[in-house]
This record gives C-alpha cells, structure tokens and sequence, in this order.
C-alpha cells in the first residue's frame, strides 16, 4: 500500500522545498481570539464550578457569564445557535425531571395540590405514580435541574465560541480522525435541522396548507433521513476525491491497533476480576490495561507525520490565560473547604432564600477573564 | 497522449438491470475544456466518476475496460490515490466540505497528500487567488451564497494543482449570477493554468461558448466529440440562438448571440412582424383566480416584499423574474398562505397549490404513482382519472412504477408538480421548477403548464430563466427589492429587459424560435 502510494506521487509535491526555508508563521489573524483549548479549559472550570456551588445564584452567575461570552464572541455560522439549543436541552431535562421526581416522590414537605395516582403494574417496578405533588420535592428538584442547565449552558457557550476546525488542528494525532469524525457530524445538526423545516413546509404545500396529521412522521422522516444519507455520500466522495487516508496505516498503526486490543481485553479481565472480588488480578490487569491505551495513543501520535496546514500552537499567553481560568473551580473548592454553606442549597422545613456570599461570588471573577480581555491586549 | 482516455469501458451500478456506460472509448486531450451534455440518467455522472475512480470504486458494480488517468488506471488507484492529478467537483456546493472554515477545508487535500507546511502555505494563497475567493478565506462555507460556495469546493479540488479538474453539473443549483461566477472561474483555470477541464451542464447558453469540444452521452453511450456549434446544432438543449442558426441555415451554427449578430448582419433575414401565436396569444383575462394586494411581508424584521400587487387569471401564466432575493419565492409562499402577511390581503380563491423548489422534500412513497396518490389520501377523496391526467401531462406515465428518489433530477422535478397539482387546486405556484432541469423534462413541464393554464387554471412560476419565460408566460413580472418594477404582458416585458431571451436581442420582436419557425412555415 505504502510503495503504491509513494510511487503516484508526482514530483510537484516535493516543491515544498524551494520555499522551506520560508518561516511557517502562525495564524495572525487569529491572535485577537484565545486558543480552542483556552475555551475547553474554561468551559471545563465552568462547569466544575456549577458542580461545586450548585446554588442557583452562582448557577446563575455561570450562566449570566456564559451568555456574556456568547454575545461577545460567538462565530457568525451554525454553530451560533449551540448556546440556545444547548440550553433548551437543559431546561427539557430539568423540567422532565422535576415532573418525574414530584409524582413519584411523597411525604417530604407541604403538598401543593394533588393529581389522580394510580400503581403501575408490578412488571414495572410497581410504585405509585401521581397523588400529593409537594411544594419542598418541587423546588429541590428544580434547583438540581438548574444546575443541569448551568452545565449544558457552559458547553453550549465553548460550542458557539470556538473554532472546531481548530480545535481539531490541536488534537494529538491519536484523536484526529476521531475529532475530525465528531466535528463532520455535527456539520450534520444545522443541515438536517434546515431540512426538517423544508420537509415540514413541504407536507403542509403538498394539502394546499391543510394540516394532516394522521401518517405525517413518515411523510416527513422518510425524506429527512434520505437527504442526510445522499448528503453524507456526497460528503464521503469528496473526502476521498481529496486524498483523504491515503498514506493508509503505518507499521505504528496496526501496533497501536493491537494495543488497543489487548487493553480492551485487559479492562475487561479486571473488570470481571473486580466483580468477583480478585482485587489482585484486577489491579494488574487494571494497570496492564492503562499501559495498554496509553502506548497505542503514543504509537499513533508518533506514526504517521502528519504536516497540519498553520497549526496553532498555545502559547504562554494562551496557557496563562488557561491558568488564570482554572483558579476559579479552586476557589471554589477551597471555600467549599472551608465549610461555606451557601454553595449548595436545600429545601429545608422552613424554606429560605438562596445566600449570596462574597467569597463564592468573588471566585467566579476569573471565568470572565477570557470573555473580557481581548487576547490582542493581553499580548 | 490523452489526459484521460476511457477504453471500453463499461459499467453496470449494482442490482442494476441495464448498462450505465456501455463500451464508452473516449479521450481527454491535455488542456482541453470538454463539455459533456446529455438528458439527466443518461450517463454523464456516471462517465465523469470514472474520471478518478469514484466509479466503480465508491459506487461498487460490475465494471470492464480501463480509465487511464495521466498514465494511472482508475483500476488499481483508488481515488484517494488519484487526488494529486484529477480534482472532483460534485453537483451539491453544500455536502463537499470536510471542515467549517474555507482556508482550512482548501489545506484539506494538502494535508492529505503530505505537503511540507511551506508549499501548503504557498499553494493556498495561490489557489484562494486562482478563484479569486481570497475575502471568503476566514468564513465558514456555511454562511456563503450558493456561488461562493461552489467556487471554494472548486477551490478545494483545486489546491493540489491537480492536472484536470471533473465537474458534474457544478452550476446546476446556482442562481444565473452563481453560475456565471464559476463558470468564469474554470474559463480562467483553463486558460491561464493550462488546466484540462471535463464539465457536465445544462445551461448550455453560457458553458456551450466556452468549450473546446463538446460530447453527447445519451443512452449508456457516448458520442464522437467535435466543436460544440457543430455538434450542438442537433441537440435538443442546445442555446437559442444555435438552434435558431440552424432553423436559418447558418453554418456553423452560432453560439452567443454576437455571433448570431453578425450572421444577421452578413445574411439579412427578411421575416414579417410575427404573427401572435401559442399562449400569447390569449385573449382577454379569464376569471379571477387569486389575487394579494398590497401585500407586504417581513422576515427577520425587514421588509422583503413591500406594497405588492398580483392578480391571477385564468390562463394565465406569469413569470415572476428578478435576482436572488427580490422576493420572487416570499410573494408565492404568501399566496400559498405559508407565510403570514404583514399588510395587505391574500384571496386564494378556490385554491392554490405551491411546489418547493426542492422535489427531495416532498418525495417518500414506493412509486410515483402512489406519490400522487397519497396526496388525494391526505386531502380524503380518491380520483384515479386526476392521477392518470397528471401523469399523463407530465410524461411521467412510463415511470409509473418506479422509485421517485431513485429518478433523475428533473424527473423528480415533475413528480412533485405531479403530487402537488393533483389535488386539483386551479392555481399552481411553481418555485424554480427547471432549475437543474435537463431539456426533455424541462420541455415535459412547459407542455403541462401551458394545458393547465388554457384548460382554466393557471400558473405562477418564480425563474431566472427568461427563456423559459419568453416560451410559456403569457405576463410577466419583474420583482426588484421586493417591489413590482415591471409588470405586464410577457413580450412587452421582455422586450423592454437588458436580459431580453436571446432570440430577440438577434431577430426583434420575435421572442422564441418557435415563433420564428411558425412564421417561417406560413410563407
């Protein structure tokens, strides 16, 4: 496979070397905008903070300052609308589970007002659902679920950010095609939400605007899922009309395939070793395993040379502003420490407000570090 | 030696019962501009995917002959292998991008191939020049226009500097400034790059004048390719003003309207102000049929259509012309009641009916009949003589039985006029109905739309093709900025455009070569 390759190269791409010894810059235009990894570290530390201080004033801290960075520094394209949809993801999520924890949960707090209830049948758990829907399970639940929505709110925010492209460029080589995989998959979300509102037109048109319900989800799945299957062969043609794999796998490769198989098998010996309370075996075959995944991420890495176009590397800057943002979960973690009771809020018998302590509140200052200082002043 | 030269080759797709190529033996000379024409399912697709192997290794089938590619057989390289020499461009600017920032998605093939850093450098700057898309270079391709799109896909393929460049229908979802922009493009490339060019189009009116050679695929086979006046002046889809060199006798028949100028100039052709004939020639309106007035419509809080008026007529058919977002498709979906209105009034009368410009929206069921079918499902009544007349219309009754998706473009174009208009609404709003077309379809469409309209009802079609509109409108209408800037009957209209069809900028005031061979044929 390899010779074959090295065989159709045509001379022209050796060119390379009239021009080597031309500097590679890296991209200046972008040195106004903090690095992908900057943002993965922030949005990580965000959501480390929403885990640490799940009361809803620093929950809404976060995701006051999530939305600030969206409006400051969201990509034009389809990747803006993360933010929105990830925070709609939340808020469905807190909200089912508010109304799933308040029929299912009793005998806690003050009842609101009661619904019919009935048993389900034994097959499936045989619990009661429904009856007395109480004030203290209610608010409980919607604060967890506001913590969910802090979360979703972080991510939502890196997504709508940062550039994917570049945050696939810094990935080690082991996760490039994984990356590249993942960032071509959700290329896929705005394309095929765009065709649901295409086909759904298309089904009220084809009535002359009246609406038929009956058969509607076929009518509109079917060509849904037809026009994302020719997208994505158009999409796989061009990727190999475009060379794409065609240096093929290396000797590292296939090495670091069969590492990756031995520590699957390994993982799961302990695994078994764990469920049967050989902790000896277990920790060998634990440990055999992490070698394992770590030498074929290292074998890939080092395989295949892959030049990258204007790679961006970190740079101190980057890599302060990194730290500057981690400080805050530390903080946070050191107040929590420190037995700071308003981080984490309960419904108590008698119910009261949320605190807001300035130790907390302070703590959180360096999530806006990033959103409020230009990369190009810091420089 | 050829750049590409195809030897007996032929191809069958898998679980196909016929050929898609069969014994095709065809040369690509070096440098060349080849255009490749051919009704949609002919095998033009077919033919250029074997240009880099895509057929039969991306598509599987039963393949024979060879594909020599720059001294490279399509047999043992797979495509992947064949990316430094032969660059692929596919008909659908939106699903070629690999990564969502267009200086990153050209490095692409860079990367692939090993470029050092240095030359990707270079190369890059070099190419995002060649297409002249260098302000597009840090946005993301979804965000462009459907020209600036296909241009950086083009960009794409070409980046490696690829020896010949293969393009299937790459303007055929553009609008006519998009197509013109591209076009431009690969004339630019070839001339200046030395770069061989294999393109397949339908809108022969621009691409037929930049072609070297030019070959017709038709049936699984491919002819004997030669200049493109002398092989086009047979061609069904060929540019008006070829056609109507042909009708007059003009050898070589011309291909852009300066030359037919100048046969004109050189053969004076002494025709009598024209009789008014087909549609044109209707008489007084019929009944209103539907009618907006002084409508306007806000999207995304700007007024898109602004203060206008239309009336529909029985027999009429109106053309609505004018750029890319004039408001063409916001006025037919407010008379279709899709989108609410923010002044004025819409009477849809006893019913309209609109087509998405897109048939894939609209296609799901097993065959094409019971496409038509379902749609009387959903509306409650079953009319198996509606069903039989539309087919029958459309000239879509031998495909009766067949998978609508696994159709042709502009087959499936007609499958969903067919769906829509079976519901018997006696106005039809067509949205870009031959966009993409090829010729038959786009003639099958024409005959339906002028029936429709002379047996009551009547059509409202929004095009950038004024061809099409010289041929069937009976009014026409130009949209500017979401206002009306020009209304009446389709020749006044017409004749009065900077973008007149090409017949009448040749031999006024006829509009249509049909026109002038009817009157040709009363002397």
């Amino acid at each position: 496979m390899t010779s074959s390759v090295q065989e159709v190269r045509s001379p022209e791409i050796d060119d390379g070397r009239s021009t080597a010894d031309v500097p590679v810059t890296p991209d200046e235009r972008l040195v106004g905008r903090w690095h992908a990894g900057v943002w993965l570290v922030w949005a990580l530390a965000a959501a480390a903070c929403v885990e640490l201080a799940p009361s809803p004033v620093y929950v809404a801290l976060v995701i006051g300052i999530a939305g600030l960075a969206v409006s400051l520094h969201a990509r034009p394209g389809p990747y803006a609308k993360a933010f929105p949809i990830l925070v709609g993801v939340g808020v469905f999520f807190a909200v089912a589970r508010t109304a799933l924890t308040a029929l299912t949960t009793h005998g806690i707090g003050h009842t609101m007002f009661t619904v019919p209830q009935f048993t389900l049948p034994r097959l499936l758990g045989g619990f009661t659902v429904g009856g007395a829907i109480e004030l203290h399970v209610v608010l409980q639940s919607l604060v967890e679920g506001f913590a969910i929505v802090g979360v979703m709110a972080a991510f939502g925010a890196f997504n709508s950010v940062v550039s994917h492209s570049e945050l696939i460029q810094s990935t080690p080589r082991a996760f490039y095609e994984v990356g590249l995989v993942v960032v071509v998959a959700l290329a896929f979300v705005p394309s095929t939400l765009n065709a649901i509102a295409d086909v759904r037109e298309s089904d009220r048109a084809r009535t002359g605007g009246r609406v038929v319900r009956r058969g509607r989800l076929l009518r509109q799945v079917l060509p849904v899922l037809e026009l994302g299957l020719e997208r994505a062969v158009t999409l796989a043609e061009s990727m190999d009309a475009r060379g794409f794999a065609r240096a093929g796998a290396g000797s590292r490769d296939h090495a670091a395939g069969w590492c990756g198989v031995v520590s699957l098998l390994s993982l799961g010996g302990a695994f078994i070793a764990l469920v049967g309370d050989r902790r000896g075996v277990a920790a060998v075959l634990g440990l055999a395993g992490a070698v394992g995944l770590l030498s074929a991420v290292l074998l890939t890495s080092s395989g295949t040379a892959r030049v990258r176009y204007r790679p961006r590397r970190m740079t101190a800057f980057d890599w302060t502003m990194a730290a500057i943002v981690s400080a805050a979960p530390i903080a946070l973690a050191v107040c929590s420490l420190g037995g700071d009771g308003s981080l984490v809020w309960f419904a108590e018998r008698t119910l009261q407000w949320p605190a807001l302590h300035v130790g907390p509140a302070l703590s959180l200052l360096p999530l806006l570090a990033p959103i409020v200082l230009p990369r190009g002043t810091a420089s | 030696m050829s750049a590409i030269s195809y030897h007996a080759v032929s191809f069958a797709y898998p679980d196909a019962p016929q050929q898609a190529l069969d014994d095709v033996t065809l040369g690509v000379e070096a440098g060349e501009l080849l255009l490749v024409v051919g009704a949609s399912g002919s095998g033009k697709s077919t033919l250029l995917r074997g240009a880099n192997g895509l057929v039969p290794h991306a598509s599987g089938g039963r393949f024979s002959g060879e594909v020599v590619v720059f001294g490279r057989s399509t047999v043992t390289h797979h495509p992947r292998e064949l990316a430094d020499v032969v660059g692929f461009v596919a008909q659908d600017p939106e699903a070629q991008f690999v990564v969502d920032h267009v200086e990153r998605d050209l490095a692409f093939v860079l990367e692939n191939l090993g470029f050092s850093a240095a030359a990707m450098r270079r190369r890059v700057e070099e190419t995002l020049d060649a297409l002249g898309i260098a302000h597009l270079r840090d946005r993301d391709p979804a965000t462009l226009s459907g020209g600036e799109r296909q241009r950086c896909a083009i960009a794409g393929a070409l980046a490696a500097s690829p020896s010949a460049l293969v393009l299937d229908e790459p303007t055929s979802q553009l609008d006519p400034q998009g197509a013109d922009d591209v076009l431009a493009a690969l004339t630019r490339l070839n001339a200046d790059l030395g770069t061989t060019v294999v393109l397949a189009e339908h809108r022969l009116d621009r691409a037929a004048p930049l072609a070297d050679r030019v070959v017709v695929v038709d049936g699984a086979t491919v002819g004997e390719p030669g200049l493109p006046g002398t092989i086009l002046a047979s061609y069904a889809g060929a540019p008006s003003v070829t056609r109507l060199g042909e009708l007059l006798g003009w050898a070589p028949p011309p291909l852009t309207v300066r030359d037919a100028r100048a046969w004109v100039a050189r053969v004076p052709v002494d025709l009598p102000f024209p009789e008014p004939s087909g549609t044109a020639a209707r008489p007084a309106p019929g009944e209103v049929l539907a009618r907006a007035s002084n409508v306007r419509v806000d999207l995304g809080g700007r007024a898109v259509v602004r203060d206008t008026s239309l009336t529909v007529h029985a027999g009429d058919v109106i053309a609505l012309l004018g750029r890319n977002g004039a408001g063409k498709t916001t006025l037919l979906r407010a008379l279709a009641g899709l989108q609410p209105v923010a002044k004025g009034t819409v009477d849809a009368g006893t019913g309209v009916a609109y087509v998405p410009q897109n048939p894939n929206t609209l296609l799901f069921s097993p065959t094409v009949r019971r496409e038509l079918e379902e749609t009387l499902r959903l509306l409650g009544r079953s009319d198996p003589d509606a069903v039989d007349h539309w087919l029958d219309a459309l000239g879509i009754t031998a495909l009766a039985d067949r998978y609508p998706r696994s159709l042709s473009g502009g087959e499936r174009q007609r499958v969903a006029v067919g769906a829509v208009a079976v519901g018997g609404a006696p106005v039809l709003l067509l949205d870009e109905p031959t966009r993409g077309m090829d010729a038959p379809s786009r003639t099958a469409l024409e005959h339906a739309m002028r029936a429709h309209a002379e047996g009551g009802g009547a059509v409202v079609l929004a095009t950038h093709d004024v061809e099409l509109a010289a041929r069937s409108a009976t009014r026409a209408v130009v949209l500017g900025d979401g206002e009306v800037v020009a209304a009446g009957p389709a020749r006044e209209v017409l004749a009065g455009s900077l973008f007149a069809p090409q017949v009448l900028r040749v031999l006024p005031p006829y509009l249509t070569v049909e026109e002038v061979a009817t009157t040709m044929a009363r002397r």
